[in-house]
């Protein structure tokens, strides 16, 4: 009798890591769906927006500019941000807060890239913590599942003057 | 014919997709076997050397000072680097170059981490590219295979 039940609960146990693992990499290697909360992508991505993230194209590195990507925060990596590419490594990008009078440029370094929230006036991005290293990428957003009525691709950026051509 | 050909060839497919993904979380979750090549952490590890490196405690954030830790390459995302952990969030660290005759020192930001190869005239580390955020971090290695090998 008990050797029946502890037979069951092993089996269970199993099949829960088996499909675990299956579960986790196809969240890892494919996509999955997110919920985005906070101010700083909008009118792109509103305040709890379901979206849905594929994680193909960070493994094969074709990350573009323009794109909208998920990635671990620089300062708190329990948590995710989420941001739009403004300039790849290599590219000449502007970090002056708009207060300046004066623009200063810099270049984005070898394995970095530059990312700010299309919501510019309250967006804490790269002008505040600096380019981010490509590691951190988790995925890039390609589609907005909710709410219906902005059902989906994500439009581009309402910021084209923040892409600097070199 | 082709029927069991296919069915047989689906059931291996299934079963390869099934024990990757389990093996794969088993690296990513538990810990790896890792080859180490370089000679930026002599004399603690040598070029080649085979370490065993755990994975749970980047998951629990209880990486310390003092660890040697693998992580991505903030500089090329391809690849990876393994120092050590010389200071956490908030500490200070001494960011000076050797041949600096007044040493300059800095607090390691928020969610970031200082690393230093062991072998300090020959590594490049923190000191040339800055604090590494957390988040890079793969692994804490614990043990090294090759040096028990030798002793056998």
């Amino acid at each position: 009798m008990l050797r029946d039940v502890m037979g069951k609960t092993f089996r269970l146990l199993g099949y829960t890591i088996q499909y675990g693992c299956i579960a986790h990499c196809a969240f890892e290697y494919l996509g999955g769906i997110v919920v985005c909360s906070g101010p700083s992508m909008e009118p792109t991505i509103q305040n709890s927006d379901i979206v849905f993230s594929e994680n193909l194209s960070r493994h094969f590195y074709c990350i573009q500019k323009g794109d909208i990507v998920i990635a671990k925060s620089p300062n708190d990596p329990k948590s995710n941000i989420c941001k739009r590419v403004i300039g790849l490594e290599g590219d000449k990008v502007c970090i002056s807060s708009p207060s300046d009078f004066r623009k200063s440029h810099s270049y984005v370094p070898k394995g970095h890239v530059w990312l700010e929230g299309d919501n510019l006036r309250n967006s804490t991005d790269s002008r505040c913590y600096g380019p981010v290293p490509y590691g951190l990428i988790r995925g890039r957003i390609c589609f907005k599942i909710w709410p219906p009525n902005d059902f989906g691709f994500l439009r581009a950026s309402p910021n084209g003057h923040r892409f600097l051509d070199d």
